[in-house]
């Protein structure tokens, strides 16, 4: 059995429509593959382990906050296959809901009703039929030169940053990555000339360069909007990328409800490998399955290589051993769509656009804001200047996740603090994916901690205990409280173990997601007790 | 040439071969570190998270059995910081886990429950009920999975891809809900499986167990003697622990289940075959042979003295050998008993009968 | 085996043939998987697509019987593209000239007519097998059971000797022994021509040795095998003495045998049930099984392990040296033994292989994290041996064996079309005395099967499940039909476990000239359905991975 037939798995099962009974063991008698293997890779993956719901509604705080759970409801009520979902990326257009896989946003009610109980006609009356939607972009565009990403500027499919790229030779480029200052935009805000270098250093020529564009952080949906907007930028910044570290393959991890996205990206690589503007260079797609962890990048090679996806443990690091065991660089969308424009106007440019950190960054903002959608900014600004670009607070700010649940919450009082990494880090938060999502006062801490604690349950992979138990636990121990108050309930558990809880779930958790799972609570513990008490 | 390097566990200095990990320098020195997930046989997983330690300039506690030792390392198994890690683990563990003996310890004896006291975690967190599937549907006769005890260790489902190589089993669902399954959930009797019980074998907890000691309601296997033997079967030779209950059957003792010698102690390096793990119920079948018989003048068996008998068999074969001469005579013996019982049957034949017409009844 | 099973995880090739190891040898076949996920080479010889070749880098799916062919081109290879050990051939070895001329006719694609396999894939194996330090041979009763079964063995020592792969680690000429104690049994003796410790009963100081320590007079004429003996039964052999088998269900054609006990005058069984033998059976002894007695066995790496008594045997049932003690001193002999450590003592003694060896020490030792002593072992001091010909081959000089290929002794004709071989499931055990009254195993594998490929099965309207008929020119059985592709175009394969359907109702007697082993492994068969499957559930769910094969 080769490695090949083992990727193919998580692909052949969507294409047998998810996992049902027998399917696994036909699939392992064409592939090889053992059949367990298979249904452990089905069963992991929610839009492949229960086919027959074919609506999904989405439960992320932001669209909660729009009426989605009314959505669920009426969508129940009215026969639809469905069921509650977590973020799809749409928290601009909320309530945003997948039909099979395509996200459709701002349902209503009234659309649900429509469609008499048949799944295939629900559609949302927020876009006119047989046109593909969009995201909301600012601020204006006056001054394109201060822009790395320029979303609303025209989509150059020359190729150009990559001849350049190729005059400045491998490490001319990496030189201009570092004297950029560019960081990682996909949560980490690591800096990306060392995982360049990194890769470059490694005695092992095969090397992979790995897209990660599996956004799930509820909160954010700017790689969306790249994706639908330059999907050339995004290719060009890939080959660069690859050219620069001597990969000859790229493989683009798009999660799987991004349908429209993967259109859009498909027929950029048949037209750029067609025009063979980047020589030999092979793209693969791979879709997702429907799990925000494959969104940590071991976790997305895990799943790219066919498996459940279980992050690795770090190190070693992918830039040592990546996919299949290789070498390999892995970017965040945004990440790699600066790099055409640093290579084209050097480092510099790119260091100056930002504040305190480098270039400029697509913050996302939903939630209670007046116009919810991606804005193109220096990195730095605070959330007052991006409430000001976005139409302001609806109602009364009373606290905000300035990068999506992992960040927690913070309270207004924090308004005026610059939203980088370092900033926000060192208030026990952070940048993260920049998902910035607005709360105002009709919003009671406590529930809005349950949501997201609710999130992380669902989503962590349950590979160590304590994130597996972790999850569950804090979620238990919050609705305990919900119900029984500050004395807690009858398992007498309540909220007496949650600092126990959570600086376990932040020592002993393998990724990120479990250590960041405890943060909404004890965040909103830390700045919102009242809410608490009742 | 072998490098030796060294690291240092607690301020002591301990030399290491490339390749081993954090763990193995520890098991040799004697510090102690506690695992669930680990298992020499196989690839560490890092999962159960019992096993961090603090590695000198790491901002994260890291697993010993996955971290590899390198030159200067410096390691501290013992902290406050450590100290601290292991009792809210095991605490939260235990909020996931049947707390007491009689509920987990029907079968194997359960490690998570002696490093919880151990290690004097708190136990009074609450208590979730187990979210996790089970298949108690299963019609196998072997192997019985129990969700309510299993700490998702993956011990079993490594075991049967590394190990047996038949991947029969597998981590299936996600997050608090994953849980051990088959194909499709179907009995393992209609999947891959080869029923060689590596699965319980590897399970810190007992939550792969035996089922028929289950369903017979034997004694748990804390309470039963362990008797060192051979299997009986082919001619690997593995080692076995015969389980046994000595009161059973008015004193004659009985076996209740057979394990396998810890790894790394006898040629079959912990493991077993179906046959060697499961097929012992013919010891003590109703079908087997409790008295002598001889055969009557109607054809007929009928059961007789030990005196008898032997004068009989004694009578019949000497008979025979005057009659026909001593090479009239033939003895098969056994590869199935022991080397001294086939010493004897070649002395017999020959010895006693003169007779060089013996062959025990196997090719090779 | 020349070497030790622990060395098998270090091997860097394994050349398997006539060995259905993961079912047979179950934890040598971990060792193998073990050896492979480290990224060593595996190539299995087999007729059927056994499970080992499911993760075998070459499956040599040979005709039955063709083994010789096999073995002598890869032999052409190895000396053809000078992969010989010259060296090791000079100094260990002679009469290597014969064989080299011998196999020079026996090239890969006169082979690939013959035995079904790409001539290609015979040179992949010669040389990977010749170019590898730690390559090793592993083979079984699909090697032996034939009626040229020792040509296969002497063209596996040729290949053995003329590389050099012996007295190395993970190298050498393994046979993996079917029963749990078969080395032993022979080790102690129980061979017509040899006392303990492979002392031949021809060999005068031998006889002298053993005229003292028994105090009797002994019979130098070497004894019948059993082979010989089974179709002496009624002929020249009218008493038997039969400890623990079940002869009448594992010896090949059982009719003839049937004949023959019919004309026997006296048979002594002992064992632990009853069995189709005891049918001809005059008296009985109830019997002991393992758990129930102490002793030793020796597995197939030469290891000396202990038994030891775990329960009472049940009623007045005895461990089977006990009752073998008190039937000698019935018939006049003066046995007095407190116990099996004592036997052994006295096995030790006058065999210096065992000398170093005994209860005492083995309780009490442990050698490189693991139990049980290996021999040779001729002093108390000696650690054992745990790969044999470290400094030389032993006793003198390796011998090559010119070989030729003869077919078997009964091949596919216009009657009987098919090829039937028989062997072992994992689920069951020889005569399956014990596995079947195990409730579980018998879920697992409740009746007799037999595979047919889906191509023969075609012809004669054969689908799963269907109830079969399958005859040989000595009998006739009824099975369940399974449509396999684990099996070769024109091939059958059945298990030899169940009384009810004795496969070795069909099976040849003929033996192989110097062993007399009988050709179980290939004779003609023909197989005809009788009856359509009665039930919808398939009878063997699960067993049968996916095979991909010729259609
Ligand atoms: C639980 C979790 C989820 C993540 N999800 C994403 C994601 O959806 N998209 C993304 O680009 N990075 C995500 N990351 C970060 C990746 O692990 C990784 O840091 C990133 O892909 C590296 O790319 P960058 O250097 O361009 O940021 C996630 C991390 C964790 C721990
Ligand atoms: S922290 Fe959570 S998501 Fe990450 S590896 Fe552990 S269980 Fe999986
Ligand atoms: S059944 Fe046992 S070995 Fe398997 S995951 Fe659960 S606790 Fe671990
Ligand atoms: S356990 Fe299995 S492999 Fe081991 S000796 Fe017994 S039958 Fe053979
Ligand atoms: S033993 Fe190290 S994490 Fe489990």
């Amino acid at each position: 059995m080769s490695d090949d037939k083992r990727a193919a798995i998580p692909h052949g099962l969507q294409e047998a429509g998810g996992l049902t009974d027998g399917i696994a063991r036909q699939l392992s008698r064409e592939s090889g593959v053992p059949e367990a293997d298979i249904y452990g890779v089905g069963s992991f993956f929610h839009l492949l382990a229960r086919p027959s719901a074919k609506i999904r509604v989405c439960t992320g705080l932001s669209c909660v906050m729009s009426g989605a759970n009314e959505v669920l409801e009426a969508a129940k009520k009215a026969g639809l296959p469905c069921e509650a979902t977590s973020c799809l990326a749409g928290c601009d257009l909320p309530p945003a809901v997948l039909r099979d896989r395509r996200v459709l946003p701002s349902v209503s009610i009234a659309d649900v009703e429509r469609t008499g109980g048949d799944w295939e006609q629900l559609d949302s009356s927020a876009i006119a039929p047989g046109e593909e939607w969009r995201g909301f972009v600012g601020p204006e565009r006056t001054n394109p030169d201060e822009l790395a990403l320029d979303l609303l500027g025209p989509d150059d499919k020359s190729g150009k940053s990559f001849q350049r790229a190729v005059e400045l030779g491998a490490n001319g480029v990496i030189e201009a990555i570092e004297s950029s200052g560019l960081q990682g935009r996909g949560g980490a805000g690591f800096p990306a000339h060392i995982k360049w270098r990194g890769v470059q250093g490694q005695s092992e020529t095969k090397r992979y360069v790995v897209l990660n564009a599996d956004e799930g952080e509820p909160g954010t949906f700017k790689d969306r909007e790249v994706m639908l907007r330059r999907p050339y930028l995004m290719l060009e910044g890939l080959a660069i990328a690859a050219h620069a570290i001597g990969a000859s393959e790229v493989y683009l991890y798009l999660r799987g409800e991004f349908e429209v996205p993967w259109g859009i990206v498909e027929r950029a690589i048949a037209d750029v490998t067609e025009r063979g503007i980047y020589g030999d260079l092979q793209f693969h797609m791979h879709a997702g399955q429907g799990a925000y962890i494959c969104g940590e990048e071991t976790a997305l090679l895990e799943a790219l290589e066919g498996k459940r996806g279980m992050p690795r443990l770090k190190p070693p690091f992918p830039v040592e051993v990546g996919l299949w065991g290789k070498p390999t660089l892995i970017h965040n969308v945004e990440t790699i769509a600066c790099v055409p424009s640093i290579v084209a106007r050097g480092g510099d440019w790119f260091r100056e656009l930002g504040r305190a950190e480098a270039g400029t960054k697509l913050y996302c903002i939903s939630g209670h804001v007046k116009q919810p959608g991606t804005y193109e900014l220096p990195l730095g600004i605070t959330l007052d200047e991006l409430l000001e670009v976005a139409g302001g607070v609806i109602g009364k700010l009373k606290a905000f996740s300035p990068g999506g649940a992992s960040s927690g919450f913070l309270p207004a009082s924090k308004r005026d603090l610059p939203l980088d990494f370092k900033s926000l880090g060192s208030v026990g938060s952070m940048l993260g994916s920049s998902g910035v999502v607005v709360l105002n006062d009709t919003v009671d801490m406590k529930w809005a901690a349950l949501e997201q604690l609710r999130f992380f349950e669902a989503e962590s992979c349950g590979q160590c205990a304590p994130c597996r138990i972790g999850t569950r636990y804090l979620r238990e121990a919050t609705e305990d409280n919900l119900d029984h108050g500050a004395a807690g309930g009858t398992t007498a558990r309540g909220l007496a173990h949650v600092a126990d809880v959570a600086w376990q779930m932040n020592e002993g958790s393998i990724c990120g997601l479990g250590q960041a799972a405890p943060l909404p609570l004890t965040s909103a513990l830390q700045y919102f007790p009242e809410d608490f008490q009742s | 040439m072998i490098q030796e390097t060294q690291i240092r566990i607690n301020g002591e200095k301990h030399s290491f071969r490339p390749g081993e990990t954090i763990l193995d320098v520890a098991g040799r020195a004697g510090v102690e570190i506690p695992t669930l997930c680990h298992d020499p046989r196989l690839k560490p997983a890092g999962a159960c998270r019992t096993c961090l330690v603090e590695v000198e300039g790491q901002r994260k506690l890291l697993p010993a059995c996955a971290t590899p030792a390198t030159t200067d390392m410096a390691v501290v198994s013992e902290s406050e910081r450590v100290d601290r890690h292991r009792k809210t683990l095991l605490a939260l563990y235990a909020t996931d886990h049947p707390s007491n003996r009689e509920a987990s310890e029907r079968g194997a004896p359960d490690e998570l429950l002696d490093m919880i006291e151990n290690y004097r975690a708190p136990t009074d967190w609450g208590a979730m009920a187990s979210v996790r599937a089970n298949r108690h549907d299963d019609r196998n006769p072997y192997i019985h999975f129990e969700p309510d005890t299993c700490i998702l260790c993956a011990r079993c489902t490594r075991y049967c891809d590394e190990v047996e190589a038949v991947s029969a089993i597998t981590l299936a669902g996600r997050g608090s809900e994953t849980t051990i399954s088959t194909v499709d959930g179907l009995s393992l009797l209609d999947t891959s499986c080869e029923m060689c019980g590596g699965c319980i074998d590897v399970c810190p907890t007992g939550a792969m167990g035996e089922k028929m000691p289950l369903t017979r309601g034997d004694k748990p296997e804390r309470e039963l003697e362990k008797v060192r033997s051979t299997c009986n079967f082919c001619g690997v030779g593995c080692q076995v622990d015969l389980n046994v209950d000595r009161e059973a059957d008015d004193g004659a003792g009985r076996i209740v289940k057979v394990t396998s010698p810890p790894t790394g102690t006898t040629t079959n390096d912990g493991n077993l075959c179906v046959k060697g793990r499961f097929a012992y119920d013919f010891v003590h079948h109703p079908d087997r042979l409790k008295v002598p018989l001889v055969r009557g003048a109607d054809g007929e068996f009928y059961e007789t003295s030990w005196e008898d008998a032997l004068q009989k068999a004694a009578a019949g074969l000497q008979g025979v050998s005057e009659r026909h001469g001593k090479n009239g005579l033939g003895f098969v013996s056994s590869s199935r008993c022991t080397v001294e019982e086939n010493y004897l049957v070649q002395k017999l034949s020959r010895a006693v009968f003169g007779t060089n017409n013996v062959h025990q009844c196997a090719a090779t | 085996m020349t070497n030790s099973i622990g060395e098998i995880r270090d091997a860097d090739v394994l050349f398997v043939i006539g060995s259905n190891t993961s079912e047979a040898h179950p934890i040598i076949a971990m060792e193998m998987k073990r050896a492979v996920k480290r990224g060593a080479t595996l190539i299995v010889a087999d007729p059927r697509a056994v499970w080992m070749t499911t993760i075998a880098e070459k499956h040599l799916q040979l005709k039955p019987g063709t083994d010789v062919w096999l073995l002598n081109a890869m032999a052409h290879v190895i000396i053809e593209e000078g992969l010989t050990d010259d060296a090791f051939i000079a100094e260990n070895t002679e009469g290597f000239d014969a064989v080299r001329e011998r196999v020079k006719s026996y090239t890969p694609e006169e082979a690939e007519k013959v035995t079904g396999i790409a001539a290609d894939d015979i040179r992949f194996a010669a040389r990977k097998y010749a170019t590898t330090e730690k390559a090793g041979i592993y083979y079984t009763l699909g090697i032996t059971e034939h009626t040229h079964g020792t040509d296969n063995v002497y063209a596996l020592a040729n290949l053995v000797l003329m590389t050099g792969h012996l007295g190395k680690p993970s190298s050498g000429m393994n046979p993996l022994r079917g029963q749990n104690n078969v080395q032993g049994a022979n080790d102690a003796g129980a061979t017509p021509v040899f006392y303990p410790g492979y002392q031949h009963v021809t060999d005068p100081e031998a006889q002298a040795k053993y005229e003292a320590a028994w105090g009797v007079e002994l019979s130098p004429e070497p004894g019948l095998d059993l082979n010989v003996m089974m179709k002496e039964v009624g002929k020249s052999i009218f008493g038997l003495f039969v400890m623990g088998e079940d002869i009448l269900l594992s010896e090949p054609n059982v009719k003839k045998l049937e004949e023959g006990m019919n004309r026997c005058e006296f048979l002594v069984l002992q064992d632990a049930f009853m069995n189709e033998t005891a049918r001809f059976a005059d008296v009985i002894f109830p019997a002991s099984v393992f758990a129930e007695k102490e002793g030793v066995f020796t597995n197939s790496e030469r290891r000396v392990q202990r038994i030891r008594k775990a329960v009472e045997p049940p009623g007045q049932a005895r461990a089977d040296w006990e009752i073998l003690t008190s039937l000698a001193n019935a018939c006049g002999a003066d046995w007095s033994y407190s116990g099996a450590d004592e036997i052994y003592d006295e096995i030790a003694k006058h065999a210096p292989s065992f000398a170093g060896i005994s209860h005492a020490r083995i309780d009490s030792e442990v050698h490189r994290g693991k139990t049980g002593i290996q021999w040779p072992c001729p002093t108390p001091e000696h650690p054992g041996t745990v790969y044999l010909h470290e400094n030389g081959v032993m006793r003198g000089k390796g011998l090559f064996s010119a070989v030729d290929y003869r077919p078997s002794n009964e091949l596919p004709d216009e009657e009987y079309g098919l090829f039937l071989s028989t062997g072992r499931t994992l689920y069951h055990y020889n005569c399956a005395t014990q596995t079947r009254r195990e409730s579980g195993l018998d879920e697992k594998q409740p009746e007799n099967f037999i595979e047919i490929h889906p191509r023969d099965a075609k012809k004669r309207g054969i689908s799963t499940d269907d109830r079969v008929e399958v005859s040989t020119r000595r009998g006739a059985v009824e099975v369940r039909a399974i449509v396999s592709r684990q099996v070769r175009p024109g091939c059958t394969w059945m298990p030899l476990h169940f009384a009810e359907s004795r496969a070795n109702l069909l099976t040849n007697d003929a033996g192989d000239a110097v062993t007399n082993t009988a050709e179980y492994k290939v004779c003609a068969a023909e197989v005809k359905r009788i009856a359509a499957k009665d039930s919808e559930t398939p009878r063997f769910p699960g067993t049968y991975y996916s095979v991909t094969g010729p259609n």
